[in-house]
């Protein structure tokens, strides 16, 4: 079988399996056959990686999907190292995911839904990852966030966290800063949709401009495939303009067309607010959904598209990835929901990888930001499973204020998520190292080369760090170190049944950074910036690692709760943190409240009139009231139309003054006018 | 008789049938009728998918006023027999949705089939008498459908848009008689366009759209043409048209904007909508089912058949402003849906936002927007036909359509809620749903076309967040959450009848969305020529 063929198994077996798994009923066998396809295609995606891994990329089978003359809008695959090993990654998980998730959900009467939804999801997702052209990827995007709707919103009947009794009873100091009224898994599904969709917007702005482009320098055929794209003559391009642009501008429009998309996805400020809402669905669905695959699919994008950004655009992404790291890391610092803290660092670690990618080809930026990506994947997929096996032996409870002390109880959950941690944090010998040390050196890199401005990502980048070594390790002593805290919280917990574990312990040894595991499977960017760049990432872990673990460990130990002093040292930042720095809710004013229900209540009232009016219409006293809008204007024309044929009508009431005036009048009229002829 | 004839003739015998039919068999009959439309739609889709091209097919002729030049010409392309088709399909499921009409079932019936005989006779009339009448026959069937079988304010709905959408078609008849005038007695020989002689000369008889016609040498062709109403003929015309004088404007100024005023009523295009919204919340399901199903895409035909053909140059010197229309209906309807409370108005007015695709990708100049916002068009017409088959549906266990009286209905009606959660992702553009290819289409027929369409393109994919936020708010109010009517508890899912209109509508969704080949090909064609028409008459 050729890799082309592979390619596209790998790509829709998934989607038969979700298929086929709708019409099961039963839980257990959705989850087994869905795990056992999906297995079957982690296979063939290996195969697929030792072919490509290293070698040249293969082009595999294309079909024209539309053909519109000028151009052809296609379907195919393409398969390169960094596409074979992201597939391979995906599946993986993804069979992790599911096998864990059988366990997770063992009494949740409405299981046998989630394999479904998951297999479309990761089809979906390995779409992303093999298309042959940006239209494509663009279809496949989308139905990646049809996939998240469906599994954020898994749970569609929960309340709201504001009429949930049960919620509001274990919250503790979880919540805050976040939204009650708007805290359930429907909200969230609607909010990721949503969201996602603005960065759509501008990916299709992208789109528009990259098609205008293409077929203005005479481009013909499937102009939106990568290999088109990359062999665009850059050197006519003063000859192609697209919404005021023209030459190099018109390609850093098209370049930030697509990281608005990348940025909606992969929740980079200022739309990163879906993220943490989304932890709403089942842990399970956010170990795949929210770490390893889908958040990634932006920084994937940039990737695949690298050719086509321009220094300029990719100092914006750069920016926009660093600040994103920093802030994401200052609020993951004072979480108290054990997901929420991963969501933000989701956000964060994302936001380190656009640095890299930031950093520009010269510096080897996309290899830094790919090879995190990989890493993370795993890490952060471990974590939220471990997540997933706390949340689940705690009943629910997700405060890292009253969990503890439960290294005791579930050891295996407790020193997988130790690894995944180290790994996330960059400890060497963890994949992590690696890669969180390869952003550094790009960054650095560029900084070094460019000067100026360019020190900003970096900057940024390493604060972020810093605070990811610290917040990662408080909830690791918070949720595992220590003692009890909460004996009604945690004297059930134990460690998860064997299959769950087995898939923990299976994954675990990927956070290491074993000459043979996804560390190792792609370059790694050289240079002169190695050295000053890991003694840097090892200086900021040991601050901040260490910090944490005096805090939350020692001084914790002896009695003394120096977090409580510091948060009261550092009040005005402590609750601006708290509370998400107010972005949450600013756009939930301005965007959700103002630029959507407010202008929509001022656009029906202007188009229809108000309530009183509609209820009114047959009511022919006051349907002739003349209403300030579109169709009370269309009724006052009516009505005036009426009202000239009512006046028209009393002058033939068979009244002989008003003949006998008007025929006088006439008769004048006519004189004098024909007079004036004469 | 040919196939279109029937499709005009047939549901009109079935309706006078149904006077003697017992009052159940009415349904059968319309029912019948539909599927026929269907069958011969779907014959000539196949057909133009199959062999490509912008020629009319199936032309069948007979005559009617020799003294007028009028008589009964059927005859489809592309964009006709996509239409038929959907004539026929959305009839066939509105029947489906009144099967239990139980207040005059046969009149309600008959009124139906009279409906089904004069859109297609709209979709496949070549003959702008036809046309004209066609046109206005729609509109008598709607008015005792929506005024007597409707809700509370059926009266103020129903004269509304009978009064409405005739004040905006009379001005037709006035442009039909200036055109008859404007030709004199014995016809006129006109110099074809290169690519008309390319798409509809047939070399075999020597003949063009009827007329003979010398193809043997290598100059410019020329065809006499007869005074007469022959749609055809008289876009062969449109030099003249342009020469000629009618009330102090070019007589082409007149009649486009004739055309372009009826169309946009019917479509409908802001500000001229808000008999849409009174219409689709007092008719009964079925009737809002074919409004927004078939009877916008009236519009949008006319414009595609008679504005642009026939007046190429005025079409091509109101483009902008057309295209700009277009976007200014896609913006306000969203919007304008986002703040409903009540859900067939919703559905109205997300109408109103997708049909602005339409205009946009038709005067956007380009075959990629034509194709488009035919596509659209189509595919409109699945996903508003069911948005308001499932609007019936809680209406009728309910009885009554406010977003905020439901919530959680999922729990109870999770068929409905899956359905529902298809129409509205369609609705909102997912990929592999019917609602993206056309506007997908549209949005790179506006991003690639001149002048100001890439700006008019890139504001409207702001359709795209707000099509999400209306649909799917709308989809989180009525079926997730907690169920927040205790009584809403024992509503039950979709019965067999409700199944069996929905199910049709929900495949089809996913078929042309996922392999929308097929239409597209049957389309090209003929949208091509169309903007070929439109740039041609750019100065």
């Amino acid at each position: 079988m050729t890799v082309g063929t592979t390619s596209v198994l790998v790509w829709l077996l998934p989607l038969a399996a979700a298929v086929v798994c709708t019409r099961l009923r039963s839980a257990a066998l959705a989850h087994g056959f869905a795990a056992v396809v999906l297995a079957v295609a982690t296979a063939l995606a290996a195969t697929m990686a030792f072919a490509v891994v290293g070698g040249t990329p293969v082009v595999g089978p294309h079909l024209t999907w539309l053909d519109l003359g000028s151009f052809t809008l296609g379907v195919g695959t393409y398969v390169d190292g960094m596409a074979a090993v992201m597939a391979v990654i995906v599946c993986a998980l993804a069979t992790g995911v599911l096998v864990f998730n059988a366990w997770y959900m063992h009494d949740d009467p409405q299981a046998a839904r989630f394999p479904w939804q998951f297999c479309l999801f990761a089809s979906a997702m390995l779409g992303v990852v093999l298309s042959d052209n940006l239209f494509l990827s663009f279809c496949c995007w989308e139905l990646v966030g049809l996939g998240s709707y469906l599994l954020i919103g898994f749970w569609f009947d929960k309340p709201a966290a504001a009429d949930d009794p049960a919620y509001q009873a274990r919250k503790g100091a979880a919540a805050r800063g976040v939204l009650e009224a708007q805290l359930s898994p429907a909200h969230a599904q609607l909010k990721a949709f949503v969201m996602n969709r603005v960065g759509d917007a501008g990916f299709l702005c992208g789109i528009g401009a990259l098609l205008a482009l293409s077929l203005q320098l005479g481009a013909r055929g499937d102009v939106l495939s990568f290999a088109n794209l990359a062999a665009l003559p850059v050197a006519d391009l003063a000859k192609a303009s697209f919404l005021g642009c023209s030459g190099h501008a018109l390609l850093v429009l098209a370049a930030l067309g697509i990281f608005c998309g990348a940025v909606g996805k992969s929740a980079q400020f200022p739309l990163h607010t879906w993220l943490p809402d989304a932890m709403q669905g089942p842990t399970t669905a956010s170990s795949i959904i929210h770490a390893a695959t889908m958040v990634a699919a932006g920084v994937y994008l940039v990737a695949r598209c690298y050719p086509l950004f321009p220094p300029e655009a990719l100092a914006v992404v750069g920016w926009t990835g660093g600040f994103t790291c920093l802030l994401a890391a200052t609020i993951a610092c004072v979480q108290w929901d054990l997901k929420a803290v991963l969501a933000y660092s989701t956000v964060s670690q994302l936001g380190l990888m656009f640095v890299g990618l930031g950093a520009g080809s010269a510096a080897g930026g996309k290899d830094a930001a790919i090879a995190h990506l990989f890493t993370h994947a795993f890490s952060k997929c471990l974590l939220f499973l471990c997540a997933g096996a706390v949340i689940h032996a705690c009943a629910g409870h997700q405060d890292l204020a009253r969990l503890g002390g439960l290294r005791k109880r579930m050891p295996v959950v407790a020193y997988v998520s130790l690894a995944a941690l180290l790994a996330l944090l960059g400890m060497p010998l963890f994949s992590g190292f690696v890669s969180k040390d390869a952003i550094l050196q790009v960054a650095l890199a560029n900084a070094q080369a460019a000067g100026g401005l360019a020190w900003g990502p970096f900057v940024l980048a390493c604060s972020g760090s810093l605070l990811t070594a610290a917040y990662m390790l408080r909830w690791w002593l918070r949720i595992f170190g220590g003692e009890e805290r909460d004996h009604d919280v945690t004297h059930h917990a134990h460690d998860p049944a064997t299959s769950a574990k087995a898939v923990l312990l299976l994954l675990a040894p990927m956070t290491l950074a074993l000459p043979r595991t996804i560390g190792h499977w792609l370059p790694l960017p050289h240079g002169d910036a190695h050295t000053p760049a890991m003694v840097t990432a090892l200086a900021l872990l040991a601050v901040g690692g260490g910090f944490a673990v005096w805090v939350f460990g020692l001084a914790e130990h002896s009695g003394r709760d120096v977090a409580a002093g510091l948060a009261k040292a550092a009040a005005p930042v402590h609750a601006a943190c708290g509370e998400l720095w107010g972005i949450d809710r600013l756009w939930n004013r301005l965007f959700a409240r103002g630029l959507g229900c407010g202008v929509a209540a001022v656009v029906a009232r202007c188009d229809l009139g108000s309530d009183d009016r509609l209820a009114g219409l047959e009511d022919p006293a006051r349907s002739r009231s003349l209403s300030p809008s579109v169709d009370g204007l269309v009724d006052g024309l009516a009505a005036g139309c009426a009202q000239v044929g009512s006046s028209g009508a009393s002058l033939h009431r068979g009244r002989l003054g008003v003949y006998l005036a008007v025929g006088v009048g006439v008769v004048a009229v006519l004189l004098l006018w024909c007079g004036g002829g004469f | 008789m040919g196939p279109l004839t029937a499709c005009i003739v047939a549901p009109l015998a079935l309706a006078a049938a149904t006077s003697v039919a017992p009052p159940r068999a009415a349904r059968w009959l319309a029912l019948l009728g539909a599927l026929l439309t269907l069958l011969v739609g779907g014959m000539a889709i196949a057909d133009f998918a199959a062999r490509p091209g912008a020629d009319f097919r199936f032309v069948d002729s007979t005559p009617w006023s020799t003294a007028f030049g009028a008589s009964f010409t059927f005859g489809v392309d592309g964009i006709g027999a996509a239409m038929l088709c959907l004539s026929g399909l959305i009839t066939a499921i509105a029947t489906i949705a009144a099967w239990q009409q139980d207040k005059w079932p046969r009149v309600y019936h008959a009124l139906v089939l009279v409906l089904l005989a004069a859109m297609n006779g709209v979709f496949t009339s070549l003959d702008l008498l036809l046309f004209y009448v066609s046109w206005e026959m729609v509109l008598l069937p709607m008015l005792p459908l929506v005024g007597v079988f409707g809700g509370e304010q059926r009266r103020y709905a129903a004269m509304k848009f009978f009064v409405y959408t005739l004040a905006g078609s009379v001005l037709m008849l006035a442009m039909l008689i200036a055109l008859w005038n404007a030709t004199p007695r014995e016809g006129r020989s006109v110099v074809v366009p290169h690519h008309v002689v390319a798409a509809h000369a047939d070399a075999s008889h020597g003949t063009l759209h009827g007329l003979p016609i010398d193809l043997g040498h290598d100059g410019p062709k020329q065809v006499h043409v007869p005074r007469g109403f022959d749609l055809r003929h008289l876009a062969l015309q449109a030099e003249h048209w342009q020469g000629a004088n009618f009330l102090g404007v070019t007589l082409a100024a007149f009649g486009f904007f004739a055309v372009l005023l009826a169309c946009l009523v019917k479509i409908p295009a802001i500000p001229l909508h808000t008999w849409l919204p009174h219409a689709h919340v007092q008719a009964p399901t079925a009737v809002s089912v074919l409004l927004a199903g078939v009877l916008l895409k009236l519009g949008v035909y006319g414009l595609y058949r008679i504005g642009v053909p026939l007046f190429p140059q005025a079409a091509a010197a109101w483009a902008p402003a057309l295209g700009g229309l277009g976007l200014a209906g896609i913006l306000w309807g969203a919007w304008a849906a986002l703040g409903q409370r009540d859900l067939k108005r919703l559905v109205a007015y997300s109408s109103v936002s997708h049909m602005g695709f339409c205009l946009l990708g038709l005067f956007s100049g380009t075959v990629a927007g034509a194709t488009g916002g035919m596509v659209q068009a189509f595919t409109h017409g699945l996903s508003s036909g069911l948005l308001f088959l499932l609007v019936g549906v809680v209406y009728d266990r309910a009885h009554h359509r406010r977003v905020d009286g439901f919530g959680g209905l999922a729990r109870p009606m999770p068929q409905f809620a899956w359905i529902l959660l298809l129409g509205a992702m369609a609705g909102a553009g997912l990929p592999a749903l019917a609602g993206f290819p056309g506007e997908f289409l549209v949005l790179g027929g506006a991003f690639t076309a001149t002048g100001s369409f890439p700006w008019l393109g890139a504001l409207a994919t702001l359709s795209v967040v707000l099509s999400a936020a209306y649909l799917l708010w709308t989809l989180l109010r009525v079926a997730y959450g907690p169920l927040r009517h205790p009584e809403q508890a024992a509503f039950p899912d979709l019965d067999g009848r409700e199944r069996l209109a929905a199910w049709p509508l929900a495949v089809l969704l996913v078929v042309v969305g996922l392999w929308p080949g097929p239409l597209v090909d049957a389309l090209r064609p003929a949208c091509e020529l169309v903007v070929q028409t439109l740039q041609g008459g750019r100065p």
